[in-house]
């Protein structure tokens, strides 16, 4: 009854999450609105665009009841600008889509897979947090919905290689430091990396448990104050261990 | 209409729509951390009785037009009943995650239920660890426990400098996304300290950022 899996998402739970974007749609017939769990979904009119999860755009793109309309960041002018910018910048991510803002009494702030980061208004020059499971989805899905899969598909290959690398060379970061930052990481990539980015840095950080908690004691005694003064012995012996 | 069916639709909530989708969002949410954090959580109570009444009332209006011939309705009813599916996945996994976490920690997680924070487990899930214990311990002092000694037949001892209760290692990497602007975090015992903005995506310890994601600043991904 327990799950079974190990900590951290599946492949398969990711695309499930993916599944829960919204996109865009041009209805082939009409369907009345639907009182759904997550909210209702608008009466469906042929002659009018609609938003509507993926996963509901996908059962009537197969039922061949609607066309989806790809994401403006899914074109090959998009992908290829994005992946540019990749290549360009080897030490980061292309950043994510800017954020809209958050009021102070919000209590639910929405974040992908709720955002409407790949509906036909989306921004066109960044990629989404679900970026690489949803352009493969549509590309299976809807291929004819595209005005030039092959390259759409071959610069999402493209990207996916050159992002990937990045992965494998920000291990050169993975020190015991405590945090790194993958701004602009795909939800995929992610899944992907995770074990062996978690189990680099807690290894590392089994290894140098005890200076660490040397380093606490010190800080504890000389309160939080006491702090910066000693960064720079810390770097040194981190020379030493080398 | 009359004026009490105005002042209904005055009165109501403005969105019942909007809270359901950001029910989804905090469901989809909770079960994201579960299946990433290295400890169990609190229960989502609140959350998941809305989402479990939803469902019930998402099944009879299923079942209502189960019957029908209609191929227009049937159509509807496949849309309500793949969605009903997809969120019983959800309730599905996030519960098999905590019941997989208190197998792994029952004596720490029950200590902590009972000592520091009520809200830690459902009553079901109390009822679970406590009878599931029970059972074991039983089982263990019958089949070994109790030909040895008196002193070394706690299932809990702590004497020795070592506790013989397991505890989740509380320092381990998961990965973040920001949700509000929070600030410096500080890494406690590395000297790491980092700015995290609304929608920076890291990777830092548990123990770390814990504060933020309980207070829902910050959440796990």
């Amino acid at each position: 009854m327990a799950l079974p899996l190990p900590p951290g998402l599946t492949p398969a739970e990711v695309a499930f999450l993916c599944e829960m974007e919204q996109v865009t749609v041009m209805p082939r017939q009409t369907l009345e609105g639907l009182d759904l769990l997550g909210g209702s979904i608008p009466p469906l009119d042929p002659r009018r665009r609609a938003v509507l999860p993926l996963w509901l755009a996908l059962l009537l793109k197969r039922q061949r009841r609607a066309n989806i309309i790809p994401p403006p960041w899914l074109n090959p002018h998009s992908l290829k600008a994005v992946l540019d910018d990749e290549t360009k910048n080897d030490e980061r991510f292309s950043p994510p889509p800017r954020l809209p803002p958050v009021a102070p009494d919000t209590t639910t702030i929405f974040s992908p897979p709720f955002l409407p980061s790949s509906t036909a208004d989306a921004a066109p020059d960044a990629l989404p947090y679900h970026w690489l499971e949803l352009g493969e989805m549509l590309l299976e899905a809807a291929e004819d919905d595209f005005e030039d899969p092959e390259s759409v598909r071959r610069y999402l290959r493209d990207l996916r290689e050159v992002r990937l690398s990045k992965v494998r060379r920000g291990t050169d970061q993975l020190v015991a430091a405590g945090s790194i930052s993958l701004t602009g990481a795909g939800g995929m990539e992610i899944a992907e990396g995770r074990s062996f980015i978690t189990g680099v840095i807690d290894g590392l950080r089994k290894i140098s448990a005890s200076r660490e908690q040397q380093r606490r004691d010190r800080e504890r005694e000389e309160g939080e104050g006491g702090y910066p003064g000693t960064a720079d012995d810390d770097e040194d012996d981190e020379m030493e261990m080398q | 209409m009359d004026i009490s069916d105005l002042l209904a639709s005055v009165v109501a909530p403005p969105t019942p729509s909007h809270q359901r989708l950001s029910d989804l969002q905090s469901l989809t949410r909770s079960f994201v951390a579960e299946r990433t954090c290295p400890e169990l959580l609190p229960y989502p109570s609140a959350l998941l009785d809305r989402v479990l009444e939803a469902i019930r009332e998402q099944i009879e209006t299923i079942e209502e037009h189960a019957g029908d011939a209609d191929p227009r309705t049937n159509f509807r009813m496949i849309i309500l009943q793949t969605e009903l599916e997809r969120v019983r996945f959800l309730v599905r996994g996030l519960v098999r995650g905590r019941i997989a976490k208190i197998d792994a920690h029952p004596l720490h997680i029950l200590n902590l239920y009972t000592t520091s924070q009520p809200t830690l487990l459902s009553p079901s899930e109390h009822k679970y660890l406590t009878t599931h214990q029970a059972l074991l311990s039983s089982h263990f002092s019958a089949s070994f426990l109790s030909q040895f000694p008196a002193a070394l037949q706690r299932l809990d001892d702590t004497t020795g400098g070592v506790s013989m209760v397991d505890k989740p290692d509380e320092d381990r990497a998961v990965f973040v996304r920001c949700l509000r602007d929070v600030g410096q975090v500080y890494v406690e015992g590395t000297g790491t300290r980092f700015e995290m903005r609304r929608g920076d995506v890291s990777v830092v310890r548990w123990s770390a950022i814990r504060a933020w994601v309980l207070g829902g600043d910050v959440e796990l991904i």
